[in-house]
């Protein structure tokens, strides 16, 4: 056996066990060429996003790169452009309500499923997260359809549409929490007397803080880039950013769309990382 | 652990229950239900039972073309995504640099920038006067700017782009799960780096693999913005069809009959993948 360890040990890698000089002529060379692979795979991620950061800066109307020049023509046009503005904030708006609808209600899903179902908990875990599995586009028309014939005002389908979505999220965030909160705790809380909603407010909550303001960001993010929901139930009064942008590109591009999306890139990142920083985002990311 | 549902824990799931029924499943449900009815011009339907969208569907050579059309995009933006994803999960999960948690944020930070920006991205890049033509015209690869845009090429770069961290996650929680001494006693065996991969490492990972391509084809193919700014008119796929059906036509039994469609390629696709990796696994 010892002969043969050595075969396979990283000095001599190189040489495979019957003598035939392996693909990589060593071990180092074959970790260059994932790492220049690797490199080339994130230039590709990440190049349609820092484009767009450095076209919202170009002085001129042509998408060029590099740029041929500094200015921030397209920023003052962004501002001036009372459309974008509008759907810009009423996304905010829109995200906001969102994330509280489905952070509330993916709290108690969440909770009733870590205590309450046993053995029937990996089935309730994946019918929470159903809205992952349907296509975007058929959850926003069959809600379309269905405040054609249900009077119900076309703002609160949008509403519904988006805590839909954004619920697999927080839901998935928020299990992740609770499984490091301890049952004695509540149990304990409990025995001395404090009912269920108390043990909740003041027991659960409180430990689950970080994982609840994570859902909730990350509920807003999930909300503010959705285009699919949107895509249907938009309206006058009620068109979010980007349904604003894809009609506005089904026309033309001029790169204030590139100072829009900056925008909306910059505010993404930042709260990108403050869910990294509380929770990790591999958590909400179910991976 | 797990106490008795009562009262309370019912209360704890009565909101997503009626969310998911009255606004999920019900409307869905009626949704692709009207496919077999017939269209009438002044209502959303008429209530006769009917076969005729799906024989148009299925007869006329344009519509057949797009279902064959989607069909293969979205099998090549899953087949790209494996080839790209696979190494960079396989990278994530083995590496021991103190950036990895940068480099895993860096894949998840474009994901949450929306459908629309990395669209847009594309765009800029493959343009024209983008950075793509560009470079190839200083390369003196060609001498006037390539038409990228409005060709399926273009659909195909910016879906993988997009829907490629979809196939990440799911690679590497099957490659982080993988015990690390099953590699180490196939080195020990005497297998080289490349042997261990194949017939190792890569068997191991195949729920990953399973689990990324059905998302990335079920997402490809219901698809509607990408397709429509950079593919235009010539890469007509399902879901702009069905876009163009209800908000143009007006044509709601036929959109439904689309729909159906593509529900029915996502769940054969994801049938298909969960068989084969039961079977391999039982």
């Amino acid at each position: 056996m010892p002969a043969e360890r050595t075969a396979g040990s990283p000095a001599t890698a190189g040489i495979g066990p019957t003598g035939r000089p392996l693909p990589f002529a060593s071990a180092a060379a074959g970790r260059y060429a994932l790492g220049a692979l690797v490199t080339a795979i994130y230039v590709f991620l990440l190049a349609p996003v820092v484009i767009i950061i450095f076209t919202s800066f170009n002085p001129t109307e042509a998408n060029t790169f590099p740029p041929s020049g500094f200015s921030l023509r397209w920023y003052a046009k962004f501002l001036d452009s009372g459309g974008f503005v509008d759907a810009f904030k009423f996304s905010l708006w829109l995200g906001a309500i969102a994330a509280v609808g489905a952070t509330v209600i993916g709290f108690l899903s969440a909770y009733g499923i870590v205590r309450f179902l046993g053995r029937r908990r990996e089935a309730g875990q994946s019918l929470a997260l159903l809205p992952i599995m349907i296509p975007h586009i058929l959850i926003s028309i069959s809600l379309l359809l269905a405040l054609t014939i249900v009077p119900f005002p076309e703002l609160g389908g949008l509403i519904v549409g988006h805590i839909i979505i954004c619920l697999p999220f927080t839901i998935a965030g928020i299990i992740a929490s609770l499984e490091g909160v301890d049952a004695q705790l509540e149990l304990a809380a409990r025995t001395l007397g404090a009912s269920r909603l108390r043990t909740l407010w003041e027991v659960v909550i409180p430990l689950i803080a970080p994982g609840l303001l994570s859902a909730l960001i990350f509920a807003f993010i999930v909300s503010f880039g959705d285009v699919y929901i949107a895509l249907f139930l938009s309206g006058p009064g009620r068109t979010t950013l980007p349904i604003e942008i894809f009609s506005y590109m089904q026309w033309e591009s001029t790169p204030v769309v590139a100072a829009i999306t900056t925008v909306q890139i910059l505010l993404i990142i930042v709260l990108g990382l403050v869910v990294e920083r509380l929770v990790g985002l591999r958590k909400l990311m179910r991976v | 652990m797990g106490e008795r549902i009562g009262g309370f824990g019912r209360a704890l799931f009565a909101p997503i229950t009626v969310l998911y029924l009255l606004f999920l499943l019900a409307p869905i449900s009626f949704f692709l239900l009207m496919s077999v009815f017939r269209y009438s011009p002044m209502e959303l339907y008429e209530p006769a039972l009917t076969g005729e969208n799906f024989a148009r569907l299925l007869g006329e050579d344009y519509y057949r073309a797009i279902i064959f059309r989607t069909l293969k995009i979205a099998g090549l933006t899953a087949l790209f995504s494996l080839l790209l994803g696979y190494p960079l999960a396989y990278f994530l999960a083995r590496t021991r640099s103190i950036w990895r948690g940068v480099l895993m944020f860096l894949v998840i930070a474009p994901l949450m920038t929306g459908v629309i920006v990395r669209t847009y991205g594309w765009i800029v890049l493959l343009g024209a006067q983008g950075t793509v033509n560009t470079t190839l015209i200083w390369l003196g690869l060609v001498d006037r700017p390539v038409k990228i845009l409005e060709t399926e090429l273009a659909v195909l770069i910016a879906l993988v782009h997009i829907l490629m961290p979809y196939m990440v996650f799911p690679l590497f929680s099957s490659l982080t799960g993988q015990d690390p001494n099953v590699e180490k006693a196939a080195a020990t065996l005497g297998a080289g780096r490349w042997r261990t991969f194949f017939e190792v490492t890569l068997p191991l990972s195949r729920s990953g693999i399973l689990m990324g391509s059905a998302l990335v084809f079920t997402l490809t193919a219901g698809a509607v913005v990408t397709p429509a700014l950079l593919g235009g008119q010539n890469v007509q796929m399902l879901g702009q069809t069905i876009y163009d059906l209800v908000l143009s036509t007006l044509n709601w039994p036929f959109a439904s009959a689309v729909a159906s469609i593509l529900v029915l390629c996502q769940f054969s696709i994801i049938f298909l993948y969960f068989r084969g990796g039961r079977r391999r696994a039982g």
